[in-house]
């Protein structure tokens, strides 16, 4: 027994891996993506064989897990919750075809949002599957529960999901781990000569075969709801329910204001299937659970759909308090409101803000830039983003308002913005019907061969794994010209004249041609040590008698390292935040930022 | 006692967090904490919430830090709605770590002068879990107030 202060994101890689867990796919996405570096972290560390590695998305992360535990190994998938979404397809069908060994599923959601598209609920999705689910509170129970659902899934041969959320699995502790890992070897089976017609039907099951797994899940799913008893804190006559962090903000408001005698607070380690209660004794029953009503539901309790509960954000402490105060428990003194704070930018020389000041330079404020999910998002700021919606969407987008818009004969240019990444793991299948319908629009694919909104996790450019071991890049250009792409060009962004030839050439095509143009702009992501080992270094400055005042590197460029004076009225380069990447030598209209020989 | 840590991207106020709750946890306190850094490394505001010795969770409410340690000067205002007790860092402090040791180790000079100046920790606490790198800055910090 060790005590670690860690992260819950480690705490689950710790009960995964000490539960015997050897295969783990995911793709990375705020806040799940720290559990796979920290499981790789364990097993290199210990010398334990598995592979743990990131997948091209999460439908194929969950897959291939999933084949791995109808081979024996015991195997789990990482993912935010809108990851989930991705992965739908065989989460639900996983389900009635069952597991062979342990499979478990980390969605971690983001109430709030903080960074994510949607609130949405995991454990909705895994009532809507009939997937057990697990909702820890705490670090400690984000450890613990990984090792119950691996548990829980050998048991009964189905999928189980641990939901975490962004304040337990960015959140720290000092956690009880056991900290012995098991070193046994792996065995594999899944074909056998004999009687195999008898196990090939859950495999490739007929839609009456279907009939038959869903009502053997049925028939499981009665037996853990049976089993699945909540637990009870304090003797109050109100009945609280909850799961998740949120149960562990209401045990403590109830210890503050000194409410254990008046509140009675239960809490649901698994909101879903939960044993139906009797609650004659309360007189009144509140669930109150991030962020769909879930145990609600499931219990016919008050909570989100009487009002009491706020149908959107995160129920923080503070929300947690006000509700208290709506069901008459506190009174308390009216809250001050927070300032509102610093907006995030693109880095100090990021490419990516070079390469769309290029593309918006020459395409100008007319074009529809539609743009994906990334750090480039953040091209918002300076007016090269009209729309963002879900990953790959920006690829799709173009392709539809462009076929909407050539409906209407109407002329518009359309620049679909996507990042190495997301190009990978959604752009690609909307470049296809793009280039099948014939539909002319440029598609920007920013390569920095990095996962970098996400904490730069490895990109599929890589020729090695986490592991070290060989791997086969893929290129880009490769996929691009193999879909039937003609106008493939590539440019390092860095060479501002060559970006606004290549831009205009394009331009061109679109028009000449009528057919899908794309643009891929290399330069490494400068968040990452090779990238800002390799990026040029200059001296800059701007010169007081050149700058107008105009503000363009300001509000058009948007590099943070670049300050507006208000009572000079100039832009001045802050020498603390400057990388000297010389990008904005480029961009001042007045020729007022120049080099320090 | 509840504590609220505030800087930006790059400053190192997660190492600066931990190495707080290490000294806490090595006395035997139970230690929660909950980490806002979602683009902080676009230079958005990085905030640590953590309660030492008490709760279930690491989120502090707005109005009841019993300390805030402020980074960076320009977020006052909202270091002010976590409580009223708010440990800055003087200019003279702030110039004399840039001065006295490399970049890298400016937010350990810091926690030096936080801890002889606010009195809340025992500077062994921290010299037990500090490398040698770190301790050595780290003194200086002490040493220097």
């Amino acid at each position: 027994m060790q005590k670690l202060y860690i992260s819950g994101n480690e705490a689950i890689a710790y009960g995964l891996i000490e539960s015997g867990i050897k295969f783990i796919s995911g793709y990375p996405g705020t806040p799940s993506s720290e559990i796979i570096p920290s499981a790789q972290k364990i097993v290199k560390e210990r010398g334990i064989k598995a592979f743990i590695d990131w997948a091209v998305n999460e439908k194929v992360a969950y897959e291939s897990a999933y084949a791995a535990s109808l081979c024996g190994i015991k195997a789990a998938v990482t993912m935010k919750q809108v990851g989930l979404n991705v992965a739908m397809d065989p989460f639900m069908n996983s389900a009635y075809v069952g597991t062979d060994s342990a499979m478990v599923l980390i969605s971690v959601d983001d109430p709030g949002p903080h960074s994510s598209q949607t609130e949405q609920d995991s454990r909705f999705f895994a009532m809507g599957a009939k997937i057990p689910v697990f909702d820890p509170s705490t670090i400690q129970e984000a450890y613990e529960f990984a090792k119950k659902a691996v548990e829980l899934s050998e048991k009964y041969s189905i999928p189980v999901m641990l939901r975490s959320s962004t304040r337990v699995s960015h959140g720290r502790a000092d956690v009880k781990i056991v900290g012995s890992m098991p070193v046994d070897s792996i065995k594999v089976q899944f074909k056998t000569l004999k009687d195999w017609e008898k196990k090939l039907w859950r495999y490739a099951a007929t839609p009456r075969q279907r009939l038959m797994l869903h009502n053997k899940l049925n028939k499981i799913i009665s037996e853990i709801e049976s089993l699945n008893e909540l637990k009870f804190f304090f003797h109050g006559p109100l009945l609280l329910i909850s799961s998740g962090a949120v149960f562990s903000y209401l045990y403590e408001l109830i210890e503050e204001y000194g409410l254990h005698e008046k509140v009675t607070l239960a809490k649901a380690d698994m909101p879903y299937p939960l044993k139906n209660f009797d609650f004659p004794k309360f007189q009144r029953i509140i669930t109150i659970e991030e962020s769909t009503p879930v145990i609600e539901l499931q219990l016919c309790t008050e909570g989100r759909r009487n009002g009491i509960v706020p149908k959107e954000g995160e129920l923080t402490i503070e929300v947690c308090e006000d509700i208290l105060e709506k069901i008459g428990l506190i009174k308390r003194e009216k809250r001050g409101s927070s300032p509102p704070l610093k907006r995030p930018s693109l880095c100090p020389g990021c490419g990516h803000r070079i390469a769309l000041y290029a593309v918006k330079k020459v395409f100008g404020k007319k074009a529809i830039y539609n743009g994906d999910i990334g750090c480039y998002t953040l091209a918002l700021n300076f007016h090269v983003t009209d729309t963002v919606l879900c990953m790959g969407a920006s690829v799709s987008f173009a392709f539809g308002m462009k076929k909407a818009f050539s409906l209407a004969e109407k002329q518009q240019d359309f620049v679909a913005i996507i990042g190495d990444s997301t190009f990978f793991h959604s752009g690609i299948p909307p470049l296809i019907d793009s280039v099948h319908y014939r539909v002319p629009f440029l598609t920007i694919i920013l390569d920095n061969k990095s996962v970098a909104m996400t904490g730069n996790q490895k990109t599929l450019s890589d020729n090695k794994s986490s592991f070290g071991e060989t791997t086969a890049p893929i290129y880009i250009e490769d996929v691009v010209k193999g879909i039937g792409v003609k106008f493939v060009e590539t440019v390092d962004p860095y060479n501002f004249e060559d970006s606004i030839k290549t831009l205009k050439e394009a331009k061109k095509y679109l028009k000449e041609k009528a057919e899908p143009a794309v643009i891929i702009f290399r330069h490494l992501c400068i968040n990452t040590k090779e990238g800002l080992e390799l990026n040029p270094k200059y001296s800059v400055k701007i010169s007081k008698e050149l700058c107008k005042g105009c503000k363009v590197c300001v509000l058009e460029f948007e590099c943070p390292a670049i300050e507006f004076k208000d009572e000079e009225k100039k832009a001045k380069i802050n020498d603390t935040l400057c990388i000297g990447c010389g990008c904005c030598i480029h961009i001042c209209p007045t020729k007022a930022i120049v080099l320090v020989e | 006692m509840k504590i609220v840590i505030l800087g930006k991207g790059g400053q190192g106020v997660i190492f600066f967090s931990r190495i707080i709750a290490q000294a806490a946890i090595n006395r035997g306190l139970s230690v929660y904490s909950t980490e806002i850094k979602g683009m902080a490394k676009k230079g958005g505001t990085v905030e640590i919430q953590m309660k030492i010795g008490q709760g279930m969770c690491g989120l502090v409410k707005k109005g009841s830090a019993d300390l805030v340690i402020l980074l960076s000067d320009d977020l006052i205002d909202y270091a002010k709605t976590f409580g009223n007790n708010v440990f800055t860092f003087k200019k003279e402090e702030i110039q004399a770590a840039l001065e006295r040791v490399s970049m890298r180790f400016v937010n350990i000079f810091l926690l030096g002068v936080f801890v002889k100046r606010a009195k809340f920790f025992e500077m062994e606490d921290f010299i037990k879990i500090l490398d040698e790198e770190n301790r050595e800055s780290f003194l200086k910090g002490y040493e220097y107030v």
